[in-house]
């Protein structure tokens, strides 16, 4: 179960990280740029939500 | 920057996204972009389809469903095929699927992506950007 809410984040992630990075960007270097730092962002902003909503909930 | 179109036809082109995502990149002459646009936004769609995600109508009671619907129209070809074949139906079972609301944002947000392309497809038919 875990394993299949952490595999739909990493999906969604980076679907938006692909679709935002080929709308701004057109050279190779801002695109890989841009995409990892969506992706990462969101992976881990996601994380940090879903542990700080753990712990508080307990 | 390439001549812009005229008027009229910056505003009519972007509705070619409604047909097929990234259709209107592809008219105006971004074919790359085009086909990575239609396979995102296609992708996510079918992820919020297989993740049990609804399919909201706009004349939907719940005001949140109907918000999701507004949303999800941005789809446009994609929104009414889905709700022709049966898909998003927002029966019991696919309601009390822990994964439902993981679909529900896959679907709205692919909505929302297609919104967009037809915001950038309006931009570079009205020679804003390239």
């Amino acid at each position: 179960m875990i394993q299949d809410h952490f595999l739909t984040l990493v999906l969604f992630s980076v679907l938006v990280a692909l679709f935002f990075a080929t709308l701004s960007h057109r050279d190779r270097p801002g695109f890989l740029k841009s995409m990892g730092k969506t992706l990462g962002w969101m992976v881990l902003g996601s994380l940090a939500l879903a542990f700080l909503m753990l712990w508080t909930g307990r | 920057m390439s001549e812009p179109f005229p008027r009229w036809k910056a505003y009519v082109v972007p509705l070619l996204t409604l047909a097929v995502p990234g259709l209107a990149h592809w008219f105006l002459g971004k074919r790359a972009r085009a086909a990575a646009f239609c396979g995102i936004v296609t992708i996510t769609f079918l992820s919020g389809i297989a993740l049990h995600g609804g399919l909201f109508a706009v004349t939907s009671p719940n005001w949140l469903f109907r918000l999701g619907g507004v949303a999800q129209l941005g789809l446009g070809s994609l929104y009414i095929l889905g709700r022709a074949v049966g898909w998003g139906q927002l029966g019991l079972l696919d309601m009390a699927d822990v994964m439902f609301g993981y679909g529900n944002t896959f679907l709205v947000t692919a909505g929302l992506m297609n919104m967009l392309l037809m915001m950038d497809a309006f931009d570079i038919a009205a020679g804003r950007k390239e």
